[in-house]
């Protein structure tokens, strides 16, 4: 049982939330239906409660009961709801159902944001120490790192240590030139990788292909905060970013194929004078300015791309990963005609990050992707974000789909053509 | 029967107008004056200018049309109907030469206006009744559609009766000076035979709608373009 406290806490929390766009898409709403069909969730598993107008309102009927006179005055107009234990549950279903790709956003009339109704959900959760611990376990990990570095600092240099004669591999250095840069004051660009060699190691070869003067960033660039949705753990962990940016004074910070961090960093790290990019712009623009030159015989067989949500659909960036495959393939095979209506893997908002616990959720509601995949016929399944990567690989093996899961990034440096 | 009649043709009507126009201008400052979204919301690839492209999401409805075209369809007709039943009411109200640059007769559209709306609002609810559609709705859509269908009926049924039953008791010259009386404040009571009992319950229903606007979804009359702007940044 909620006691009186706990509950004015969390309506204090669903408070900071209301800000004017928060009002309008929690005011609008007809429940018309039109986006019935645009969660994957629910055109995988048809239940009510994976509509996202369904989702919505789950939220949407607390703040009635609470924040309108309407449902102070006459509650059963507009069903609202008190804030229980109940309601909590319901509200986890609704927002750790939800992977925030927001398709639905595209077919909503109004233009509805179901990730952003669903943030309050989730800073709900955490109010009550209800969200995922994991996830608000590696937020506080994240956090730690950046206010200990120096404790780390050491240990992260001798493993990126051991990474340098993996990335020499893929591209031939100059004596006595480093092949992990780190913490180079002055550098151009400060890549912010994953915690991960994968990460780093064809990040690390096609920078120095490219002669980047570029800077490894001690912090991954993950945003646990952001999958866990509370708002000061998201600006606690960028804030190490930014920091470690302007004490390196760089003219633009990369963030490696993660596009959950991709989006929080270009969008919520205000003005500063730095750009961000993705990782995949940079390479396309090495391409572009014949910086870097790649082998179109290395892959063989059709590839296809997905695009991650919060990269295309959220962030913009969706001709650069068709150009650089434009250079990769003479058979790429676009999996939509509109980037807008593609479907989400089915592993964002912190469902990959929450792994086990989900898998068996992230399968039976990705069917839709993964009837996609199939329909092209490639062999190369191509993306640009590590959650969408290991959401494909599990829909690749529980679907049985045959196909090569690649980060883009790999490819290019796989195909780097040394002269 | 003269004193509910008097009730709903006057002062009814200016506390519907008067909940009507505060209201609705107390919730829109509100809002609007609430902190602004710091990140963006949109959603790519980008497409400008995008005020131009934020108006034709808001009045075209192109994601409808894509994804639910017989809604699409009942949703255009209701809406420019509205659009045109708004003109005609002006037109009861005084003459406004730019409404006659096409020559019509008042009110517009011969009757079939109303009968439109009537059988918009009659799928609107009737799509209600069915999953997934009924799992979503709250008893707030059921009431507005019945309100507005109540409202638009009662209205048409005058319009019919006059146009197609020759009904003459109440014509256009009537309801003008009523109207006007009304914005003149001096309210002036038409003759409350024949048909007048439709124009006793139209009234009604379009007061208790008015009064219901500002607390109701149909907020979005406002709302849609601003949250449309947002959507394509």
């Amino acid at each position: 049982m909620m006691d009186e406290k706990t509950r004015d806490e969390l309506l204090r929390l669903f408070q900071t939330k209301l800000n004017h766009a928060m009002r309008f898409y929690l005011e609008t709403c007809s429940r018309c239906g039109v986006c019935t069909e645009a969660c994957h969730v629910y055109a995988s598993m048809p239940h009510v409660k994976y509509i996202a107008a369904y989702r919505a309102e789950i939220v949407r009927r607390i703040y009635k009961r609470y924040f309108k006179g309407q449902g102070k005055v006459w509650s059963s107009l507009g069903e609202s709801k008190e804030l229980t234990d109940m309601a909590l549950e319901e509200l986890y279903e609704a927002a750790y159902s939800c992977t925030g790709c927001r398709r639905c956003m595209v077919f909503c009339p109004f233009g509805i944001d179901t990730q952003m109704i669903m943030s309050i959900a989730k800073l709900l959760l955490v109010g009550a120490n209800a969200a995922p611990e994991i996830l608000t376990m590696l937020a506080d990990m994240s956090i730690e790192k950046g206010k200990s570095i120096d404790l780390f600092k050491a240990g992260f240099v001798e493993g990126i240590k051991n990474l340098e004669a993996q990335v020499v591999k893929k591209w031939r250095m100059e004596a006595g030139e480093a092949a992990i840069p780190i913490d180079v004051e002055g550098a151009d660009l400060l890549y912010v990788a994953l915690a991960g060699a994968h990460s780093i190691i064809p990040a690390a070869a096609v920078f120095n292909a490219a002669g980047e003067n570029w800077t490894l960033s001690f912090f991954e660039a993950v945003n646990f905060g952001a999958f866990v949705g509370d708002p000061s753990r998201t600006a606690l962990i960028l804030d190490r970013i930014i920091n470690e940016a302007n004490r390196l004074k760089v003219k633009e910070v990369c963030i490696c194929e993660c596009g959950t961090a991709f989006r929080v960093m270009k969008q919520l790290s205000g003005k500063q004078p730095f750009k961000v990019t993705a990782i995949t712009e940079t390479h396309a623009r090495y391409i572009r300015e014949g910086r870097i030159k790649i082998d179109k015989s290395k892959f063989q067989g059709p590839v296809t791309y997905h695009d991650p949500c919060q990269i295309a659909r959220n962030g913009g960036v969706i001709d650069e990963p068709r150009y650089i495959l434009e250079h990769l393939t003479d058979d790429f095979r676009d999996m939509t005609s509109d980037v807008r209506y593609n479907w989400c893997c089915g592993g964002g908002g912190g469902l990959v990050a929450l792994g086990d616990e989900t898998l068996d959720f992230r399968m039976k509601s990705s069917k839709v992707k993964a009837d996609q995949v199939k329909e092209t016929g490639a062999k190369i399944l191509a993306t640009a974000c590590e959650n969408c990567h290991t959401q494909l690989s599990n829909l690749n093996d529980h679907y049985k789909l045959g196909v090569d899961v690649q980060f883009l990034s790999s490819m290019i440096a796989d195909a780097l053509v040394q002269e | 029967m003269y004193t509910a009649s008097y009730i709903v043709l006057v002062p009814m009507v200016y506390f519907a107008f008067a909940v009507f126009f505060v209201g609705t201008g107390v919730r829109l400052f509100k809002l609007f004056r609430k902190p602004k979204q710091v990140a963006t919301l949109q959603i790519f690839p980008e497409k400008r200018p995008k005020w131009l492209w934020a108006l034709y999401d808001t009045f075209l409805m192109p994601s409808v049309r894509k994804h639910s075209p017989v809604l699409w369809l009942f949703l255009m007709l209701f809406h420019a109907s509205l659009l045109l039943l708004i003109i005609g009411h002006l037109e009861l109200i005084q003459e406004f030469k730019i409404f006659q640059i096409i020559q019509h007769e008042i009110f517009l559209g011969k009757g079939f206006i109303g009968l439109i709306l009537c059988v918009a609002l009659l799928f609107f609810l009737f799509r209600r009744f069915i999953s997934p559609y009924r799992d979503l709705s709250v008893p707030e859509d059921y009431y507005l559609l019945i309100l507005l269908f109540l409202t638009m009926l009662f209205g048409s049924e005058m319009d019919w009766a006059r146009r197609w039953y020759d009904y003459t008791e109440l014509g256009v010259e009537d309801y003008r000076m009523y109207l006007s009386s009304l914005l003149h404040l001096k309210p002036i009571m038409p003759s409350l035979t024949g048909h007048s009992f439709m124009l006793v319950l139209h009234v009604f229903f379009a007061n208790l709608f008015l009064i219901f606007f500002p607390f109701s979804k149909i907020m979005h009359s406002f709302l849609s373009l601003p949250m449309n702007k947002l959507r394509r940044g």
